[in-house]
């Protein structure tokens, strides 16, 4: 086996195996953050917003080069690094989506693939090429459990992440604002004779979307960092975790994100390190052709 | 991507190449054509912005001081991006359109300077690597018009070796990116290893843009290794050291020589402190003694580099200053004749101070530095400390 340690013939001790899980959940949260993200926009417009994982990029790095500038309380810097995200998020709608808004759904992929391209070169310009921190919201110190260490930003991750899924559920089945969104989301032409504004919920689905990818990348920099262009891997493992879930269905995102990191950690752990990112996308492939609406998403939801 | 600044730089030699009446070389005050391909966007533009800068300011100097024996030199600058494709493209431009004579830098990334081998080699024009990896200078006789200013993998690895046996470490776990860099640091690690009484047990990888290695570090957990061993040049390295805090591992940590950064370290925070790192003479020159024979020779670049730029350079932007100088130094010895600057390196330089070490060509070695050159430092209280000369 190519660089692999003499594993197989044994099984790991359990402590290990939590390890992997503690790993594979941490990251799979992210990666089901920026899911949410892309399922948001996805319901609202049809369309795959291909600067979603520049939007967990730009949380990180704004949120870094503030506090660096400003020296703010860290929960005010990131309180401030949100909104801005969120902004700019509804400025790409304003500026980009909207004036194309009777074009295809391609043309509006594409665009988002410019703005992907856009933001990335405005950081490097602006703020640099090198990788930027955060720190850590409650400390480094490990947190054991069952034998394996967990880190208290680890267990910030994955609570934002419930926090911000419940969140979302509510605000989508009890809100006015919301059910629109869905009704949007479930047929636009029906939506728009009954009175809602879909431009107005376009707009707010950027919103939102450039809200929960700041999130995502805030809580992740002080474990992982985050570099200009780090919103291309993230974007990418984010999609595929909104296709496993079922593209469109915010738990679904979720529940495709941990799939997906716990898939890599385990194949990373209990194989070897180097077929990582292979087997897990294997698996994810086999996921689809059995369910090809994902993990929770409805049969009958044909969309485009 | 082309700035203002190369497009100008671009456009001046195009122009000068253009208008200028084309004369045998040699004649004097004709210009010596350097082509340099560096990232300084991308991945790695981390070390090739210093990279760049370094080749200036020695251009820029060496021009006021009336060139290389009376001519000056034109620098074509182009931005590889960290992107094999683009810098293939860069080079092929370098050497059909602005027909350089010589090209100093290869996107300062292995995997890049291998890729560009091949036209190199075809089009029989030196080429200066200033990257890590041993294979893009050997086996030599595929990589005639290759040369680089940095120290290779193979003795660094001697060095780490030396450095466990002294230390009484025999077991140990290697943690390299798959790039080229570290690839190339494993392959030179399991051919050494056996011969100098270290036993590797256990070998993991991570892709360059891995944010997260617990996985990787729990395997080398449950192994005996007393040393681990993480090599790359990409922020992920910054993780390795974090997450080995978190699992709480005791063991020695060691980065390979592509991590001496102080900007590294402080993203590390504490996860660094007592961190070991193999490096050239340079990031510890100041604590190096007196009677170091080029102790003077970094500090005197170090100082011409601050007075220039108002910002403190570090080893890898030594490595193209080293490289420029080694190949202006060939020029000024045999001409701007490719295959006189090919040999120019090959005989000329020969104990050559440079930056980064004592440099010495050969026909049958083109990399310059030795064993000798490389030491053992350590990141304490904020400091790259000396720890073994």
């Amino acid at each position: 086996m190519i660089g692999g340690g003499p594993y197989i013939e044994a099984l790991p001790p359990l402590a290990d195996v939590v390890q992997f899980c503690f790993a594979g959940i941490t990251i799979g949260a992210i990666y089901g953050l920026v899911a949410v993200g892309f399922n948001v926009i996805f319901n609202a417009t049809g369309a795959v917003n291909f600067a979603q994982g520049e939007f967990a990029m730009l949380g990180g790095m704004l949120g870094s080069a503030l506090l660096g500038a400003t020296g703010l309380p860290l929960p005010v810097v990131l309180g401030l690094t949100v909104l801005a995200v969120t902004v700019i998020g509804v400025l790409l709608e304003r500026l980009a989506i909207n004036p194309a808004r009777g074009a295809e759904i391609l043309n509006l992929i594409i665009i988002t693939i410019g703005a992907s391209i856009l933001l990335k070169g405005t950081v490097m310009v602006t703020l640099g090429k090198n990788a930027a921190g955060l720190p850590a919201f409650s400390g480094n110190r490990p947190i054991w459990v069952l034998g394996a260490t967990i880190l208290p930003q680890a267990l910030w991750i994955i609570g934002t992440a419930l926090a911000i899924m419940v969140g979302l559920q509510l605000f989508f089945g009890r809100t006015l604002v919301g059910k629109a969104m869905q009704a949007v989301a479930i047929d636009r032409e029906a939506a728009r004779l009954v009175g809602i504004n879909v431009g107005r919920m376009v707009m707010l689905s950027f919103a939102l979307g450039g809200a929960v990818g700041a999130v995502a990348g805030i809580i992740m920099t002080p474990m992982t960092l985050t570099i200009y262009d780090a919103g291309t891997m993230l974007g990418l493992k984010g999609f595929a975790a909104a296709v496993a879930g079922g593209l469109g269905n915010t738990m679904g995102g979720i529940a495709g994100g941990l799939l997906l990191g716990i898939l890599e950690a385990l194949s990373g752990g209990l194989i070897a390190s180097n077929v990582k990112d292979v087997l897990a996308f294997v698996l994810l492939l086999f996921l689809l052709f059995f369910r090809p609406q994902g993990l929770l998403g409805r049969a009958d939801s044909e969309r485009v | 991507m082309i700035t203002r600044r190369q497009f100008q730089t671009t456009m001046v030699g195009g122009l000068a190449a253009t208008l200028l009446p084309r004369r045998e070389a040699r004649a004097a005050g004709e210009p010596y054509r350097i082509g340099s391909l560096f990232s300084y966007t991308g991945p790695a533009a981390f070390l090739g912005d210093r990279m760049k800068r370094s080749v200036e300011l020695f251009v820029e100097e060496t021009n006021k001081k009336g060139g290389i024996q009376g001519h000056p030199i034109e620098l074509v600058l182009y931005d590889a991006a960290s992107e094999s494709s683009k810098a293939v493209l860069a080079v092929k431009r370098l050497i059909e359109q602005d027909k350089v004579d010589v090209i100093v830098g290869d996107g300062n990334r292995s995997d890049i300077g291998l890729a560009l081998i091949p036209s190199v080699q075809r089009a029989q024009v030196p080429l200066m690597s200033v990257s890590g990896a041993t294979s893009l200078v050997e086996p030599v006789k595929d990589r005639a018009w290759v040369f680089k200013s940095t120290v290779n993998d193979v003795e660094v690895v001697a060095r780490l070796l030396d450095f466990f046996k002294k230390k009484g470490v025999k077991d140990v776990a290697m943690l390299n990116d798959t790039g080229a860099f570290g690839v190339s640091a494993r392959d030179v690690l399991r051919a050494q290893a056996p011969a100098a009484g270290v036993n590797v047990v256990a070998w993991e990888e991570f892709q360059p843009s891995d944010n997260d290695l617990t996985t990787q570090l729990t395997r080398i957990r449950s192994t005996s290794a007393q040393a681990i061993v993480c090599w790359t040049v990409t922020p992920a390295g910054v993780v390795f050291l974090k997450n080995a805090q978190q699992l709480g591992l005791k063991q020695m940590l060691v980065h390979g020589f592509g991590f001496v950064a102080d900007r590294y370290m402080q993203l590390a925070g504490d996860a660094a402190e007592g961190l070991m790192l193999t490096s050239l003479k340079f990031s510890v020159a100041e604590q190096l003694p007196d009677g170091d024979p080029i102790k003077a020779t970094i500090l005197d670049y170090k100082a011409r580099y601050r007075a220039k730029y108002k910002e403190e350079t570090d080893v890898y932007g030594g490595q193209a200053w080293d490289g420029i100088s080694m190949v202006a130094h060939a020029m000024a010895q045999s001409g701007n004749a490719k295959d006189k600057i090919r040999t120019g390196l090959e005989t000329t330089i020969k104990e050559f101070k440079g930056v980064g070490g004592i440099f010495t060509f050969s026909p049958e070695k083109h990399w310059g530095l030795a064993k000798s050159d490389v030491v053992m430092i350590e990141w304490r209280k904020g400091k790259f400390q000396l720890v073994d000369l």
